[in-house]
């Protein structure tokens, strides 16, 4: 690309992009992103919880990360707190403050726009085009992963106990199981256990909603088991007053030994970044099919790296564009990011009214929907999808297997090496097709020739170096150096022998 | 010369040594904290808790259901002797009848919150929490474990003779407490408020008559405490606590309402008698 190309580039994308409003359906949009905004509340307190920030933070994430990139952005994509993410900043975090105490929000906010520059720095290096070469089962292995991460981390939660830290997963239901009788909570466990149920019951039925009915069932649930018990009594955990402000400025603290704590945790940063943009384009390229305007994956990688640079001058962690979310405001109708603006208002509206009412949500009932959006994270069709083929299978379950037992940093590496060595493995496939033409053996290539992917035709060539060959290259588009020396030296070769080789190229 | 550098390098390891000892001893004071321009977890911890403990609405607001500070009771941040100082976590755990446990610190600080400030009880690992028990430990430092800090709680008022008296406790009252606390007891700008929705619950500390008198007495009114006689400050603390004030949080807030309204339709009281 040319230095011109290049500036043009950045400036089409950096300049936000409103040719949508011209052909929005503004109802339509509406009330895609009330639905959004109603769904994203639950999710926004119980990411909050998982990063290990008071629940105000999450809702801010929700509302200004979304707004950013909804306005930065031209895809229906909705942004805001992110499961993966949230998962990877708190452990990222955690070694160096206590959970949610003064030092450890600012970690997290400093750490977020680390990130923000780490993904505007891919933009500017054109990273986007890389995202391309991710496997979609590595993609899919990555979110069940995540999924299966979710669960685990709900199990706290929604027995009423006090964090558990193990290294594997399944230590903590060893835990539970060896100790329930001491330390379940059983009022707490039949609140969670109320709101997975409904909600599993309700999934097939109401797809959209059904996330927020289960919470609602829980709530009451826990609501009349407090108000009649007493809270001491049932020692349920409240959510308690969420103190949301509706511009929450803040300028993250930066001093040397926070620099050199983000020194430290630089490669989680870029894990960060890349999960996020990953993620992100994911999206991004699933949405090509569904919207008219033209989506521009550079255009959405400046549009995250923006709204999570930005983010935590208003009080909010890094995040990304959210799998569930997007797919639920398509499926209402949404085109444009007039669905994400609005759901990204209207989450401050409604968190701004009806805050004192969320005072008495059950934590329980909070922990039930993390575990209610894991479950429905574990996607078994998409699973089975990828089980069948030969290639996307070991990806998909090496994946899932390294996100469970070795983190998901460990993770998102594997996924990447995996794809890049798939995608290298197709490219050095090289099919050969012979055919004996009055005595003139015929060899059809398709595929690239090089290096890594001569040694078949090399071999074929020299075992009958007296034969008549003509070499078909019309159907290779790559042919490099290796290859062309390969050819000369048997051509060589077949002369010494009496044998001929001539090469057919497509001009 | 030999001798001149020995004596050099010694007084250097002394003046190290104290040094070092002395920077052992020293607290740094909340305000020298707060002019450092980084803390670690700890040390920002204690801020934290400092700054929950000054202004409990505004850094604990998760979990406070009312108007009142800890530094209301807990006066000048839990520095002040006689006024329930907060230089105790030498003392915890330690067993109290009122739950009926053992009672570690961080259990002792949640009941606060529930009874004291009439909020949601926080988790166990809540930040607000452990932070108000980082700032406890900052200042229990060089107190002896096990032994209760001398000033510690309140003073205990002495047998008077007679018993606590309220509808004298409501003349002292109006002479002494209502410029600040306001005839609604709903407090004013400088003080917090005594009864009424936005004060403490009828589970707290401050709800107990032997409490609140000693309190009164020791610190009442602000700045002129031991002004009260003995009998006044039982008298007022005994007014006190007969004004409404928002439910024990051990009964179910519902199941209280429904008793209350089935009492309302069942009682006798104020209406003719057949």
């Amino acid at each position: 690309m040319s230095l011109r190309g290049y500036a043009r580039a950045l400036l089409t994308e950096s300049r936000p992009d409103f040719s949508w409003t011209r052909t929005v359906n503004a109802r339509r949009e509406m009330l895609s992103g009330l639905t959004g905004a109603a769904l994203v509340i639950p999710q926004a307190i119980t990411f909050a919880y998982l990063v290990g920030l008071p629940p105000e933070y999450g809702l801010y994430c929700a509302v200004f990360v979304g707004f950013f990139a909804s306005l930065l952005g031209n895809t229906p994509m909705v942004g805001g707190p992110n499961t993966a993410m949230s998962i990877l900043l708190a452990l990222t975090i955690m070694p160096f403050a206590g959970r949610g105490s003064p030092l450890y929000i600012d970690y997290v906010l400093l750490l977020s726009v680390v990130v923000g520059l780490i993904q505007l720095l891919i933009w500017l290096l054109r990273g986007a085009e890389l995202f391309r070469y991710f496997s979609p089962a590595a993609i899919s292995g990555i979110k069940m992963g995540v999924g299966l991460l979710l669960i685990t981390s709900a199990v706290e939660g929604t027995l009423g106990l006090a964090p558990l830290t193990t290294q594997f997963f399944y230590e903590k239901f060893y835990i539970v199981i060896a100790s329930w009788s001491d330390i379940v909570n059983p009022y707490a466990a039949t609140v969670s256990g109320i709101t997975i149920v409904s909600g599993l019951l309700m999934r097939k039925r109401f797809p959209r909603t059904y996330i927020i009915t289960a919470v609602l069932i829980g709530g009451i649930t826990g609501a009349l088991l407090v108000g009649v018990l007493g809270l001491v009594r049932t020692d349920i955990e409240l959510l308690g007053r969420i103190p949301f402000e509706l511009l929450p400025l803040r300028v993250p603290t930066v001093s040397a030994e926070y620099l050199l704590v983000m020194q430290e945790v630089f490669p989680s940063a870029v894990a960060i970044a890349v999960l996020g943009l990953a993620q992100s384009l994911v999206i991004a390229q699933d949405l090509k099919g569904h919207v008219k305007t033209q989506v521009s994956l550079g255009r959405e990688v400046f549009a995250q790296g923006v709204a999570n640079l930005a983010g935590p001058f208003v009080s909010s962690f890094a995040g990304s564009g959210s799998f569930n979310r997007t797919s639920v405001a398509v499926s209402m109708g949404a085109m444009t990011p007039l669905s994400g603006l609005i759901a990204a208002i209207a989450v401050a509206a409604i968190a701004w009214s009806l805050g004192p009412l969320l005072t008495y949500l059950p934590m329980p009932a909070v922990a039930g929907v993390l575990a209610l959006v894991g479950i429905g994270m574990i996607q078994v069709g998409e699973a089975r999808r990828f089980l069948r083929s030969s290639i996307d299978g070991p990806v998909f379950v090496i994946t899932i297997l390294t996100v469970a037992f070795l983190g998901l940093k460990a993770g998102l590496a594997i996924a990447v090496l995996l794809s890049l060595g798939f995608f290298i493995a197709g490219v050095s496939k090289v099919a050969l097709v012979m055919v004996d033409q009055d005595g003139v053996e015929r060899i059809q290539v398709t595929g690239n020739l090089f290096y890594a992917s001569l040694d078949a035709l090399a071999h074929h060539l020299g075992e009958h170096p007296g034969a008549n060959t003509l070499l078909d290259l019309t159907r290779v588009p790559y042919c490099d150096s290796s290859a062309l020396a390969m050819i000369e030296a048997i051509k060589r070769e077949r002369l010494e022998h009496g044998g001929r080789l001539e090469v057919v190229t497509a001009d | 010369m030999m001798g001149m550098r020995k004596i050099l390098l010694s007084l250097f390891v002394i003046g190290t040594l104290v040094g070092y000892s002395l920077s052992a001893i020293a607290r740094p004071t909340i305000e020298e904290l707060q002019a450092r321009d980084f803390l670690d977890d700890y040390e920002s911890n204690i801020v934290y808790g400092y700054n929950i403990v000054m202004e409990t609405e505004r850094y604990a607001a998760r979990y406070v259901g009312n108007k009142l500070r800890c530094t209301n009771c807990h006066l000048n941040g839990g520095t002040t002797p006689d006024a329930f100082p907060l230089n105790v976590a030498g003392l915890y755990p330690q067993w109290r009848s009122k739950n009926g446990v053992r009672n570690g610190i961080v259990l002792r600080i949640r009941e606060c919150f529930l009874y004291s400030h009439n909020g949601v009880l926080p988790p166990d690992h809540a930040p607000e929490v452990l932070a108000v028990a980082a700032y406890i430990n900052y200042l229990s430092e060089g107190e002896v474990i096990g032994e209760r800090p001398p000033g510690g709680g309140v003073p205990t008022i002495p047998d008077t003779g007679f018993d606590p008296n309220p509808a004298r406790g409501e003349v002292v009252y109006k002479r002494a407490c209502v410029v600040c606390h306001g005839a609604d007891g709903a407090g004013t700008s400088v003080a917090p408020p005594l009864w009424g929705p936005d004060s403490y619950n009828a589970g707290a500390g401050m709800n107990r008559i032997d409490k609140s008198a000693g309190f009164i007495w020791a610190n009442m009114p602000l700045g002129q405490g031991h002004s009260l006689s003995h009998q006044e400050a039982l008298d007022v603390a005994a007014f006190v606590k007969l004004q409404l004030r928002p439910f024990d949080p051990r009964e179910g807030r519902l199941a209280k309402l429904a008793e209350r309204i089935w009492h309302r339709i069942t009682s006798l009281f104020g209406k003719e008698q057949p």
